[in-house]
């Protein structure tokens, strides 16, 4: 025979199935979420990995140029010449050695329109069918011979192209008509990933992706039997300076850990919506608890009486909470991986073709999952389980003495002194910025859990009164309502009980207070971006790739607009990496005697001019964090090792769109042979020209270069605020799961009062209360509430957003807004989320008069 | 009066007095009273006069203002909740007016639960004899909600004896029920008192119900104002009749 507490606890959970429904759909979306995030990264990680591991299989060591620092993967490396590969090939043990060369080309459709990918668009060169790089012919032959190409199969179909068709192809030289000869592969696959692939013979890929004479790296096989070490040794000492080796195994490593930190962005993402989602979820769980021992606070009592200890109640509902939360946990892992495929689902619908890979749901996953589903709900469960061992005995005959609640007083006490000691981390976060990213994020986290914890145990206190003023100030358009006796009794149920009212409040306190915070910072940076953008653009043209594509524009791009006469300054914008005084910074290029008059930087001392003189300039933060001045010199390092000592040529106060760092386009031409890419393009019309005969001169040049995008001085404003816009979406989308989260919380809370009520509404019923009149009460209650924890949410929410935005560095906040409309729009919503909550509590309504009153 | 030893609960000097100055009310006022082993007692008493909290503080579910309580040889003023509930556990058995079982637990496991809660291991003989004193073997798998009123009192009953407590304690136990059953309950009390040895405290205003116990108690104002041994339904009334005036 099972003991007995056992038996209780699961018949507990049994007899309220329904009750804890909502609680465990709660929990497990929380835990769904972070199942999730590790299903799909591991599972994502191990296809990609496989996918890597299979194209590098036989490549035994790869020759490449070194970088000085920073990430291996990722970094931009100047190219190696073609010379070398000769060098290497001539080394003892090495069988095969190859250029591996790899640029920027876009496919023109058979539409005439650029071919869009979710991925690069790449051109290569086609070493052979003993290619090391895992190419492979798929159908038809390798492209010979400067006239023609063969594409992933995939993009040629998605182009319209088959084999024979001319094909024209956009590379950085310019733009050339080829002959599709075949169509290649990648591995096992028949797509390039999520890219498009063009390969060409070396020789003509050298010439039309403008090489140089250079490769990205060099490829190497050994002979069978020879020892690796010994081959990569010998290379090593015949190569020049500059260059290092590699095993290929390494070279995977790398380039699939690149791609494994985009996944894992993508996995965190997801952590932070389990987060939001599980403190929300805590609410509801809390709450669900509280009630149901309540409910049964006479069969608690008769346990008590008829022996049970303190320590077996306590146990039996601490126990509850156990069940539901491994029911909801495993239930969630499930959840998890179906969140997992469909992510996967939706990312390959949107062209990113990730290999097809089994799920894998890793024991990390299991044990986080089950962490943080049964942590959670058993830590919400505590306070509940505490109070329900205090029932005293007696309160079996004697209901009405059930509780001795925690004294007013001490709630005032404990809940001021979380809320200051929560108010405190957060600003020493969020002001002092200790430990950099990490520890503001971590602090100001703490400290708004902390925050929010004490200001819902605060909120009791207010629970009554200000339900009071909502229920008299929030019917002015529908007067009769107050005076009605469903408006009366809804409101009196919403006063009754403060610790239910605010706690049930307080799930809702909680979303929207990060809604507010969120849209206060989310409001001000809109703005102060809008205003920063029209003080600093007095560019007339803007040319950039379209949206969704990193790759940069070719540099003949900005050669050509510059030989424009409708054009008086043409200036690209590229980027560099590299190390100022041991600090590694993005450093943007420009051209000296044109960025000036497309770009107001603000500057305050010495000139945009001096760029051409191979000096730099800087924003007044970092000058002031170095100490420098004009005159003064920095230290610089380049990503290929090479040093400078250059002169700071001035100093401005605008970095909306130069950034922090500017060097002269000479400068780094100078010191780097990557084939260089442009972010943008800026374009000034020269005096009397008029703007529709510029336009029309540029677009004639951007007919060459089918990504590229022009846009006028509004359009440009227009996309740059678009793309600030899509992120804010994201933020937007995670916090409406911790209000529909709340939106469940207080049904749940409205369904088990309601039930709690049942002989209340019976009476109501019998002495002549109509249905609807019901109906009614119960929803002006739940309004109520949800207007309650709604007011209190914007309450906290907007002074932590002017917090935030007081933090944030005056590059990015100069106007501080308060979204008047999208708090308006919250309070409106909040009433409708009463009325939705109020939904599931209209069974009342149904029941049966005599069933209500003669139930026990 | 029986001699202390073998008393099976008492109370000294008892006082219960809730609030203070002008609206203290005295729920006991000074109550000295001892129920022998093995008699059936009924503490009768207009509403109000204190019946209820005598036994509530008897079984040590509420506590005294001043005074003592003893059952069997330990005084529950010098124990802490643990010890109470152990005491309740083994000691004490509990019927109350309504609300008796464990929705979720079948009669059988509702009968069993002081014992299962305090890991004791059942008499199988005595809970047979239980069981088939009032009659519930059929019933024995139902959950409450399957039982009638009067079944489930029986199961309360049964409950209470399966333990072989010290004292049983019932609450108006037949309150909620039609005569018939009332009857049916108030017999196999008699019956558990006369053949079981069993001794139980009753609180009651039925006078027919008092008229089944060994003796009568009357209370007033939280005051012992009389008692009756072998009460007859009638005496009790008249006496009632007279506490009234």
């Amino acid at each position: 025979m099972a003991a007995p507490v056992t038996r209780l606890t699961i018949r507990g959970v049994i007899a309220r199935k329904w009750r804890i429904f909502l609680t465990i759909l709660a929990v497990v979306s929380g835990v769904a979420f972070v199942s999730g995030a590790f299903v799909l990264t591991d599972s994502v990680k191990k296809s990609i990995n496989d996918v890597f591991a299979t194209l590098s299989e036989g490549i035994d060591i790869e020759v490449r140029t070194s970088i000085a620092f920073g990430d291996e993967a990722t970094a931009e490396r100047d190219p190696v010449s073609v010379d070398v590969i000769d060098v290497v090939a001539a080394i003892d043990g090495v069988r095969l050695a190859e250029g591996n060369l790899l640029r920027a080309a876009t496919v023109i459709k058979s539409d005439g329109e650029p071919l869009r990918t979710s991925g690069p668009a790449f051109g290569i060169a086609w070493v052979g069918p003993d290619g090391l790089d895992g190419r492979t012919i798929v159908e038809g032959r390798p492209a010979a011979g400067p006239s023609e190409v063969t594409l992933d199969k995939s993009s040629a179909r998605r182009a319209g192209y088959e084999v024979g068709d001319t094909v024209t192809i956009v590379g950085p030289a310019g733009k050339g008509d080829f002959v599709l000869v075949g169509l290649n592969g990648t591995g096992k696959t028949t797509n390039g990933g999520g890219a498009s692939i063009a390969a060409f013979d070396p020789v003509t890929a050298n010439e039309f992706l403008g090489a140089e004479n250079m490769v990205d790296s060099i490829y190497v096989a050994i002979d069978e039997g020879a020892d690796r070490d010994a081959v990569m040794a010998a290379i090593d000492a015949a190569l020049p300076d500059g260059l290092e080796v590699i095993t290929g195994e390494q070279s995977a490593e790398e380039t699939a850990g690149a791609i494994n930190d985009i996944i894992d962005i993508f996995g965190n993402v997801l952590l932070g919506f389990a987060a939001v989602s599980l403190f929300v979820s805590a609410f509801l769980i809390f709450n669900t608890f509280a009630i149901i021992v309540s409910q049964r606070l006479r069969e608690l009592a008769l346990l008590r009486a008829v022996g049970a200890s303190a320590r077996q109640i306590r146990t039996m509902i601490i126990g509850e909470a156990l069940v539901v939360s491994v029911i909801a946990t495993l239930l969630g892992i499930l959840a998890g991986m179906g969140v997992a495929k469909g992510i996967v689902a939706i990312f390959n619908a949107a062209g990113a073709a990730f290999p097809s890979a089994s799920l894998i749901v890793s024991p990390r996953t299991v044990i986080a999952s089950t962490v943080v589903g049964v942590g959670v709900t058993v830590a919400a469960a505590i306070v509940p389980a505490l109070r329900a061992a205090r029932i005293p005995p007696v309160a079996a005959m004697r209901p009405e003495l059930g509780f001795n609640s925690l004294q007013k007083n001490k709630r005032l006490v404990v809940g001021s002194i979380t809320t200051g000691i929560g108010l405190v981390l957060f600003s020493i976060g969020v002001f002092g910025q200790p430990g950099g990213t990490s520890g503001t994020l971590g602090l100001s986290a703490v400290g708004a859990i902390l925050l929010f914890l004490g200001i819902a145990s605060l909120s009791t206190t207010v629970a009554a009164p200000a339900s009071r003023v909502i229920s008299r100030v929030l019917p002015l358009p529908f007067r009769p309502m107050t005076r009605s006796v469903p408006g009366r009794l809804g409101s009196r149920n919403a006063q009754r009980t403060p610790r239910r009212t605010a706690s049930t409040a307080s799930a809702l306190m909680i979303g929207l207070a990060l809604v507010s915070t969120v849209s206060v910072v989310a409001s001000s940076v809109q703005a102060s971006f809008k205003e920063q953008l029209q003080g600093s653009v007095t560019a007339d043209f803007f040319v950039s790739n379209g949206p969704g594509n990193f790759q940069g524009l070719p540099v003949a791009f900005s050669e050509r607009l510059s030989e424009l006469p409708e054009l008086s300054a043409v200036s690209p914008f590229r980027a560099a990496t590299a190390q100022v005084n041991g600090d590694t910074k993005q450093i943007g290029a420009v051209r000296g005697s044109a960025f000036g008059q497309l770009v107001d930087i603000d500057l305050t001392s010495g000139s945009v001019e001096s760029l051409d003189d191979g000096k730099i300039l800087l924003h007044r933060d970092p000058a002031r964090d170095y100490a420098v001045q004009v005159g003064d010199t920095l230290s610089i390092l380049w990503l290929n090792g090479t040093e400078q000592q250059i002169e700071v040529g001035g100093i401005y106060d605008d970095a909306t769109i130069a950034g922090n760092w500017l060097v002269g386009l000479s400068t780094l031409q100078a010191v780097s042979t990557a084939t260089p890419t442009d972010f943008f393009i800026g374009a000034k019309i020269a005096d009397g020209v008029d703007i529709e005969d510029a336009r029309a001169a540029v677009e004639e040049v951007a007919l060459d270069f089918p990504s590229a995008e022009v846009q006028d001085q509004a359009e440009f404003q227009q996309s740059q605020e678009d793309q600030l816009n899509q992120l804010l979406i994201i933020i937007y989308g995670l916090l409406i799961i911790s209000i529909a989260i709340a939106v469940l919380g207080i049904a749940n809370t409205m369904a088990l009062s309601v039930f709690e009520r049942t002989r209340e509404f019976g009476l109501l019923r019998a002495v002549g209360m109509s249905k609807r009149d019901l109906k009614r009460s119960i929803r002006w209650e739940a309004v109520i509430v949800a207007v309650f924890g709604a007011s209190l949410g914007i309450i906290v929410g907007i002074p932590l957003g002017l917090a935030v935005t007081t933090a944030l560095p005056s590059t990015f906040i100069t106007t501080t807004v308060v979204p008047v409309n999208t708090i308006i729009v919250i309070l409106i919503a909040s009433i409708i989320v009463g009325v939705v909550a109020a939904m599931p509590a209209r069974r009342a309504a149904r029941l049966n008069v005599l069933d209500a009153i003669s139930t026990h | 009066m029986t001699s202390l030893s073998t008393a099976a609960a008492g109370a000294i000097d008892a006082f219960k007095i809730y609030g203070k100055d002008d609206s203290e009310v005295r729920a006991l006022d000074g109550v000295t009273v001892t129920f022998a082993s093995g008699k059936f007692t009924a503490i009768m008493g207009p509403s109000g006069s204190g019946k209820s909290t005598l036994m509530h503080c008897l079984a040590g579910l509420d506590s005294l203002t001043s005074g003592s309580i003893t059952i069997g040889d330990t005084n529950l003023a010098t124990l802490n909740d643990k010890e109470l509930t152990l005491t309740r556990r083994s000691n004490v058995g509990f019927i109350f007016q309504a609300y008796n079982l464990i929705p979720t637990l079948t009669a059988l496991e509702n009968i069993t639960l002081p014992l299962d809660l305090g890991g004791t291991p059942v008499d199988q003989q005595w809970l047979d004899t239980v069981v088939d004193a009032v009659g519930l073997r059929s019933r024995l798998n139902h959950r409450p909600s399957e039982l009638s009123g009067g079944q489930q009192q029986r199961v309360a009953v049964a409950r209470a004896l399966a333990s072989k407590p010290r004292i049983i304690f019932a609450d108006e136990p037949t309150g909620n029920l039609d005569s018939r059953m009332g009857t049916e309950i108030l017999t196999f009390m008699r019956h558990a008192v006369t053949d079981l040895g069993q001794t139980i405290v009753m609180v009651t205003h039925d006078p027919v119900a008092a008229s089944y116990a060994d003796r009568v108690i009357f209370l007033a104002d939280g005051k012992i104002v009389d008692e009756l041994d072998n009460p007859t339904a009638d005496q009790v009334l008249d006496r009632m009749k007279r506490l009234g005036s």
